[in-house]
């Protein structure tokens, strides 16, 4: 039973993170690395540069000997951005509608028709304001 | 009208340095919205603003040699949209510290939003006046060019629309006080698209 009802609750979860998906900007992502392996970056990494993803590259090869934490966060974090850049990339295809709906006039280009959308936020279809939310635009 | 929204720029820009210069924890304070906020142009123009000339005219003054830079090389830089970051590099090295990774995420955040899609950013770099002029306009192009790779590789912001220079000691912040630390600065400048 109590097997059962934890099954319930991971299916929830995993239902709830698909929908709603976690995602942050670069910014939050290389705070926690900086927090969480940041030790571990001035034990092995003392020479690599933040351009290139010269950080993770050192980090992940020296995953073997890195801070359990570290790695952990490691894991998250890649994953949080490629789902906000997945989220930013899909958005044309979720919000084309809408963009043809609302925001006919708005001159294409330079994000002028994401600013448009944003702004239409009470108008605009529930999918693409989730989508602009996981793309981290409000 | 243009020349007020392009005052109002500039002022906006010049607080936040304020605040950055008060602030211990100033790095930490700052957020996406207020990088965004800053860069965002109103309208107007830069002109015929050309971040290389300014470089040469830079690297002829340094060139002069002495101890320290007579005066700024530059006086339209002021009026650009823009803001100043404290990014910290290791001693006499272009690499970024760790604790100054958040800076440089959250520019490319600022960067990839709607609002500053499309824009062609500068990246300034600047030194105090210690040290030889030419030696610190080295370094500031070195470290510039570091946050530009940074932004452009790591945080994926388009290579096409990052520019860096580094002017050394010859732009300083506060020509009264060249060694003070509120010289060593990057300064972001929106190019506009």
């Amino acid at each position: 039973m109590i097997k059962a009802f934890a099954l319930s609750l991971l299916i929830a979860i995993g239902i709830g993170s698909h929908a709603n998906a976690q995602t942050i900007g670069y910014a939050d992502a290389i705070q926690i690395l900086a927090r969480d392996c940041g030790s571990d970056i001035e034990k092995y990494c003392k020479s690599a540069n933040l351009a290139n993803s010269g950080i993770t590259n050192c980090l992940a090869e020296n995953r073997q000997n890195l801070a359990a934490q570290c790695q952990t966060s490691m894991v998250q974090v890649r994953n949080s951005i490629a789902a906000r850049m997945k989220a930013q990339n899909d958005i044309w295809q979720i919000c084309n509608r809408d963009a043809q709906r609302f925001c006919p006039m708005t001159q294409r280009g330079r994000g002028f028709v994401l600013s448009c959308l944003i702004t239409a936020e009470r108008s605009v279809s529930k999918s693409c304001n989730q989508a602009i939310t996981n793309a981290g635009w409000r | 009208m243009i020349m007020m929204k392009h005052l109002a720029g500039a002022l906006a820009g010049v607080a936040l340095v304020g605040v950055m210069a008060t602030a211990a924890d100033a790095q930490s304070r700052l957020t996406r919205n207020e990088i965004v906020n800053s860069l965002q142009r109103t309208e107007g123009t830069v002109g015929a603003f050309d971040p290389m000339a300014l470089q040469r005219e830079a690297e002829r003054a340094a060139a002069m040699g002495g101890d320290n830079a007579p005066g700024p090389v530059s006086d339209r830089l002021t009026r650009l949209p823009q803001l100043s970051v404290e990014i910290n590099f290791d001693l006499n090295s272009a690499r970024i510290r760790p604790e100054s990774y958040y800076s440089v995420g959250l520019i490319a955040d600022a960067l990839h939003t709607p609002a500053l899609m499309g824009q062609r950013l500068l990246v300034v770099g600047h030194t105090d006046a210690s040290g030889p002029r030419e030696f610190n306009l080295e370094l500031s192009k070195k470290r510039a060019a570091s946050v530009a790779a940074a932004l452009t590789t790591t945080f994926n912001v388009p290579a096409s629309e990052v520019i860096s220079i580094g002017l050394g000691e010859e732009q300083l912040q506060d020509f009264a006080n060249p060694y003070d630390a509120i010289n060593r600065r990057v300064q972001i400048i929106n190019l506009g698209p």
